[in-house]
């Protein structure tokens, strides 16, 4: 059994929004939970993959677990230390063993500096090598990402999205990191690209033992890359389970939906008519706005919820005493709603 | 079969980049038809000039120096016209060696010109939708005001209250829920997939003769993406509107379009139907193609945990066109047979089938073109 890396147990994190001097003053204000409640697990050398619509948390998640921002409750564990509450000077040790990908892929690249100077910045943050040992990394993290070293004197402007994403994982390589959070990490990137770099990612994977909380909302690609994936609904995981399952066997009506919109756009070999019925089909779910701001009551994808309609509109499913919990449904796939 | 309703010929479109200080030749001579009533679909990764041409076809390029040289040729309403009529005698270019060395273009003069030929097509003939709808609507004004404001300059129904009665079927018409509510909706009170609707409404309401599409689903969330298809795909058979789609997304372009367009480095490589185009099975094809569409994760190779077969390399960047083909450099098709072609002459626009053309030395009809 490969070891547990990071364990999340009850993450919650809130974002209180306060409007006018008077809420200022009285510290009142509304308070959004961008994160309820969250637990999961990541074992070393694998990929957990978080998926789910804007707005849901995912990013919020990935941020928490490496204290980027600081949790309102709830517990991480990473590698063994519960790291909820530990302090900055304490952090800093670990910090080099947990990194972030970030979406925008000027992140992290300082615009007035070259790539050359980028890297060794990275490899001079814990580290106080020798001038030939930096050299030699330089030239081990180029090949690493499999980027030109004609590309070392350049600044960040002067190179393309692919390459830009590339000097971005060389200089989170370059911390020797154990966990990676990737926030999306193909999604500013070309097509083309994108396959380049998901390549990439599980090469280093696999050559260097990382293990990845994969967050996207490509869902082919996380089938691709993730052994687990959960899948989030306004700040809670409504579904998690093995890739395959969660892809072919989803049991959520959220998931279920999330799929199937991906289907219905990709799918080649699907007749014409096959296409048109389930378009049909999908356009008679009236679909409420995706809303924070509306207590919940029950199970927050209810308004959303097809089956709920479908089983006419039961009573615990609006009943504020029994929001969905998730179960275990058999293999370790669990899921939050009364009827699935 | 008559003549399409958007004919673009020949069109160039350069920008000068300050920072690289060099010409961009964004679009480098590209030839599209839009034919009445069907959706054409230009796809191609960012910098293949796919929103720069249509762009140009709607006049809004700003940036200089702009649209250079082509034909645009528009036939609706019984009329024919060429929105870039006379205009080549504004601008001059200068070339080496496949780099752009200058251009001289009197903006003035062109613009002026540009202006009185555009006037009653813009918005009218042709409108657009924008990636990003938030930006496109007017943050200071309800989305009934900015529809009434478009019906009542465009269409027939002049008077307020016939033209505010048409918005709100037009919201309705794109599924705008409690359309008499959202009509007095600021568009930041709305969510994106509303904006887009929104957008959408805004655009078909002038009852424009071609609609182009600019990445309409792109920065939406997915299940939001797939519902905006839906709705182009029952407004196309509702109102039969000839649509210019650009997208980099291939499922989208295969959902919607009639007739698809691949674009690759300022260059049109491969154009037919759809069906024939994007045919799981097909044998004729733009390395470029293919290279696209294996590049998505297929069912078999999620099962199989296989490695995506990404292209090598990055996506030209058209400051220094190569004087063969502009994939020669990705390419993984170039046979001996042929690699002195590919890289020495760029090939033409051959068919290979009736409709179906490739840009590629690998199909004799390049090579006898």
């Amino acid at each position: 059994m490969r070891r547990t890396i990071l364990e999340v147990t009850e993450l919650r994190k809130d974002y209180s929004q306060r409007r006018g001097l008077v809420s200022m003053l009285t510290g009142q204000g509304r308070v959004i939970p961008a994160v309820d409640g969250v637990s999961f697990y990541l074992r070393e050398n694998e990929t957990v993959g978080l998926v789910g619509e804007s707005g849901c948390g995912k990013t919020t998640i990935g941020r928490t677990v490496l204290r980027l921002t600081d949790p309102s409750s709830g517990h991480i564990v990473f590698d063994g230390r519960d790291i909820t509450k530990l302090s900055r000077a304490k952090l800093r040790p670990l910090r080099r063993e947990m990194q972030m990908i970030f979406q925008d892929l000027d992140a992290g690249l300082n615009p007035r500096m070259r790539v050359r100077d980028i890297l060794r910045e990275a490899l001079t943050v814990y580290e106080r090598p020798s001038d030939a040992e930096i050299a030699s990394r330089i030239r081990e993290l180029l090949e690493q990402v499999s980027l030109k070293d004609s590309k070392l004197p350049n600044f960040p402007s002067e190179l393309s999205g692919g390459e830009k994403r590339r000097v971005g994982i060389a200089r989170v390589l370059a911390v020797r990191p154990r966990l990676i959070v990737a926030d999306e990490p193909t999604s500013a990137l070309d097509i083309s690209i994108q396959a380049q770099v998901v390549n990439l990612l599980r090469d280093l994977q696999r050559d260097l033992g990382l293990s990845y909380l994969f967050i996207s909302h490509d869902l082919p690609v996380v089938e691709l890359v993730s052994q687990k994936v959960a899948v989030m609904y306004l700040g809670r995981i409504v579904e998690m389970g093995l890739a395959e399952n969660i892809a072919h066997q989803p049991r959520h009506p959220y998931t279920r939906i999330l799929w199937s919109s991906l289907a219905d756009k990709q799918n080649t070999e699907e007749s014409l008519y096959a296409r048109s019925s389930a378009t049909a089909e999908r356009e008679q779910r009236t679909w409420g706005v995706f809303d924070f701001e509306q207590p919940v009551s029950g199970c927050r994808f209810a308004p959303r919820c097809p089956l709920y309609k479908d089983k006419g509109r039961p009573a615990i499913c609006t009943d504020p005493a029994s929001e969905p919990q998730l179960r275990d449904v058999g293999h370790g796939h669990v899921v939050a709603c009364h009827f699935a | 079969m008559d003549a399409p309703l958007l004919a673009i010929e020949n069109l160039r479109t350069y920008f000068f980049s300050r920072a690289k200080r060099a010409f961009i030749r964004s679009v480098d001579g590209v030839s599209l038809g839009v034919a009445r009533g069907e959706t054409l679909g230009i796809v191609g990764e960012s910098g293949s000039g796919k929103s720069v041409t249509a762009l140009s076809a709607a006049g809004l390029v700003t940036a200089g120096p702009g649209v250079i040289s082509g034909h645009i040729h528009l036939h609706s309403n019984g009329a024919r016209r060429n929105l870039l009529d006379g205009l080549e005698k504004y601008a001059r270019v200068t070339e080496q060696d496949g780099r752009v060395m200058a251009v001289e273009k009197d903006e003035r003069g062109w613009r002026k010109h540009s202006e009185t030929l555009m006037a009653g097509v813009r918005g009218k003939e042709i409108a657009m939708i924008f990636q990003n709808p938030r930006s496109a609507l007017n943050p200071y004004s309800t989305i009934g005001k900015q529809l009434v404001e478009t019906i009542r300059l465009h269409t027939n129904f002049k008077g307020e209250n016939e033209a505010r009665e048409r918005a709100i079927h037009w919201l309705e018409r794109v599924r705008i829920d409690s359309p008499r509510l959202r009509f007095d909706n600021f568009p930041f009170g709305m969510s994106g997939g509303m904006c887009q609707r929104a957008m959408i409404a805004m655009a078909l309401s002038a009852e424009p003769s071609l609609l182009i599409a600019d990445e309409p689903t792109t920065g939406l969330d997915a299940t939001i993406q797939s519902r905006i298809v839906d709705l182009l795909a029952q407004l196309k058979t509702e109102t039969g509107t000839t649509t210019l789609l650009i997208s980099h997304d291939i499922s989208v372009i295969q959902r919607l379009s009639d007739h698809i367009a691949v674009m690759y480095g300022g260059t049109v490589v491969e154009t037919g139907r759809a069906a024939e185009v994007l045919a799981p099975e097909a044998k004729v094809r733009h390395p470029y193609t293919a290279a696209l569409l294996a590049s998505i994760p297929s069912a078999d190779t999620i099962r199989r945990k296989s490695y995506l077969q990404a292209i090598e390399g990055e996506v030209l960047d058209t400051i220094e066109v190569p004087r063969g083909c502009r994939f020669y450099g990705r390419c993984n098709r170039v046979t001996e047979a042929i690699r002195e072609n590919c890289a020495g002459l760029e090939p033409p626009l051959g068919d290979v089938a009736s409709g179906h053309k490739v840009r590629c030395w690998l199909y004799p009809a390049a090579r006898k073109a």
